[in-house]
């Protein structure tokens, strides 16, 4: 049952991430990459992983594609490139992808393979993860940290505006 | 963390918050020099606790090394960090930059390449090439009122990006062949007999375009020349010597894991290095912009070290690492001197140095030297490595490599004697002299001497990179 529902899933997340990259509206190419991030989701409730199932969809599917839509909200697109999409040939591949990730669920909570995987405590529990994560991998999450204040240092510096500098300096 | 891990990364953590303390310190600071010198000394004192505290432990949380090898590099990169800043000060002033951030970038920069350097797992090479590439992103457009400055920030960036990808999906497949990400377990997946062989070779080879994208070696070099065109010329001096530097340090560790090449990867190892000689010397050959012309070379140059790397033994992997120190050094030095010609407009057209050796002789000396040293003419450290890196190849059994390298040597003097020959040439031109600073002289004439003495003297250098090489 469980390799079953994983093949599923891969396949279903394959499919989402081709249908991704090739899809021409990015909004569409967005729904997509989310269809694909709760695929991965399922995957790592099955491998017994409920923690990190519940971060992709928290901060993957929730966090980070939000932000993608937003950017794309605000690059502002002319009209002609964002069509209203509601042909069936658009709608069929959402649908059967929605079915598919809905069907896995459904046989995920009813047959709960994943109370038999055996992996280590650490993936499972908030307690040992975050444990393991500042106690053994303590050095890379510092390392982590500093890459991203020093990336938003950057950020910062160049999406500052010139003027804003000048008038800095001159006050 | 234990105490005894943190005196271990002491070097690093130096660097690491001592950029930090210059961000809070000096946010802001344009026109001024001071971040500048303390950032120098901030690497000077990392790089002087590296060579003399005596490291405690040999790793760290099982992703560093903390023994004599990465020591090594960590001082090394710190050095080049702290020739780069004293370098940019006056070129920083004329373009109004702000020397505080320019400063935390650069010393964040140094703490990754030293990661990077000593990185003993996958994990740790990639969280550290990705440390000090994304401040490189930022640094190549840190002018911000050069158009080229954010085309070349783009195009660091989409390559880079590539590169992040690619090893992230090699580690990925490594680590679901070897199940470990320590090194010497996991490319011992790469042994043949082997389980999951095929997928583990699949994993390096992805492993190596990323590495060969970072390299810059042909036929991923595309990113190279507009990369160093747009760049500021101190900043593109570190990119050239630290930043490849230290992803040659970490190619090697992961070499010198495996006892010979995998025999999939020998010809592609050697097409790599064959065409990175071949196509770099001649996309050089036509180039009239001095910038570009050294992006080539470096394209070249890494051909080279691959070569040395490529023979699969000690000697090889010294050789390699004695041409990686001597390129460092020479490659620093005529970065220096083109920072130091800057005007309002870095010179980087081969017209704009017809007649500078009239109107700077010194520092037009300094960078006939050191392209001559490029070229490999003796009595330059680039003659030394590269009398190193061929009779390796040659005494390893690769003829062909040795051969071509040769070739490519002799046709490459035409190139770097292209500069030399405008700057002794007559010129009508009124331009006024570009007064050169202090900070400047001092690095040109360090990295002068330095090229001559490891050419004179590479004896004890090279028994010192023997001793460290693994």
């Amino acid at each position: 049952m469980a390799s079953l529902l994983f093949y599923l899933l891969a396949a279903t997340a394959l499919l989402a991430t081709l249908l991704c990259i090739t899809r021409r509206s990015p909004v569409h190419a967005v729904i997509f990459l989310i269809n694909a991030f709760f695929a991965l989701a399922l995957m790592f409730y099955l491998l017994g992983a409920p923690l990190i199932a519940a971060w992709e969809v928290i901060v993957y599917a929730g966090a980070i594609m939000v932000l993608f839509l937003f950017v794309i909200m605000t690059l502002d697109l002319s009209p002609d490139s964002q069509r209203p999409a509601l042909s069936r040939g658009q709608w069929a591949p959402v649908l059967l992808l929605f079915l598919l990730l809905l069907v896995s669920a459904g046989l995920i909570l009813t047959f709960d393979p994943a109370s038999q995987a055996s992996v280590p405590l650490f993936y499972a529990s908030p307690r040992s993860f975050g444990a393991a994560l500042f106690d053994r991998y303590g050095l890379a999450v510092e390392i982590v940290s500093f890459q991203l204040l020093f990336a938003a240092v950057g950020a910062y510096y160049l999406g500052r505006r010139r003027k804003a500098r000048q008038a800095e300096e001159s006050s | 963390m234990t105490v005894t891990e943190l005196i271990a990364l002491l070097p690093l953590m130096i660097l690491a918050l001592g950029a930090t303390a210059l961000l809070l310190l000096a946010r802001g600071s344009v026109g001024r020099s001071w971040p500048l010198v303390v950032g120098a000394l901030v690497a000077l004192c990392a790089a002087l606790s590296a060579l003399l505290l005596p490291p405690c432990l040999m790793e760290v949380g099982g992703m560093y090394a903390a023994g004599p090898y990465a020591r090594f590099f960590i001082a090394l990169w710190s050095l080049a960090t702290a020739a780069t800043l004293i370098s940019s000060s006056a070129y920083l002033t004329r373009r109004q930059l702000p020397s505080g951030e320019y400063t935390a970038l650069l010393l964040f920069a140094a703490a990754g390449m030293g990661l990077l350097s000593s990185a003993v797992s996958l994990s740790g090479i990639f969280l550290a090439l990705e440390a000090f590439t994304l401040v490189f992103y930022v640094l190549i457009a840190f002018n911000k009122d050069c158009p080229l400055g954010a085309e070349a920030g783009l195009k660091y960036l989409v390559p880079g990006g590539v590169a992040a990808g690619l090893l992230a999906f090699g580690m990925a497949l490594l680590y679901a062949a070897s199940g470990s990400l320590q090194l010497p377990a996991a490319t011992a997946a790469l042994l043949s007999g082997a389980p999951m062989q095929s997928v583990a070779l699949a994993g390096m080879a992805l492993l190596l375009a990323a590495f060969a994208f970072k390299l810059s070696l042909a036929p991923f070099h595309f990113w190279t020349p507009d990369v160093y065109q747009g760049a500021p010329a101190p900043v593109t001096g570190l990119l050239a010597s630290g930043s490849k530097g230290a992803v040659i340090a970490a190619l090697l560790t992961l070499t010198a894991t495996l006892p010979a090449a995998p025999a999939i990867f020998e010809p592609v190892l050697i097409t790599l290095a064959l065409l990175s000689m071949v196509v770099g010397t001649l996309c050089a050959l036509a180039q009239s912009n001095v910038k570009r012309m050294l992006a080539y070379s470096s394209v070249v140059h890494m051909g080279f070290v691959l070569t040395g790397l490529l023979c699969w033994n000690h000697t090889g992997r010294t050789a390699a690492l004695f041409y990686l120190v001597g390129y460092s050094v020479i490659t620093l030095g005529i970065f220096a001197v083109i920072t130091s010609f800057s005007a309002d407009k870095e010179p980087q057209q081969l017209s704009d140095y017809r007649g500078l050796a009239r109107r700077q002789p010194l520092r037009a000396l300094a960078l006939t030297v050191l392209l001559l040293a490029l070229a490999g003419l003796p009595p330059t450290v680039g003659f030394m490595g590269k009398l190193a890196i061929f009779s390796a190849a040659l005494s390893a059994g690769y003829p062909l490599l040795a051969i071509i390298g040769i070739l490519v040597s002799v046709v490459s003097i035409y190139f770097y004697l292209q500069p030399v020959i405008q700057m002794y040439m007559p010129s009508s031109s009124s331009a006024e002299a570009v007064e050169g600073h202090a900070g400047e002289y001092t690095v040109i004439a360090l990295c002068l001497v330095l090229t001559l003495a490891f050419g004179l003297f590479p004896g004890p250098l090279l028994e010192l990179i023997a001793r460290l090489t693994p």
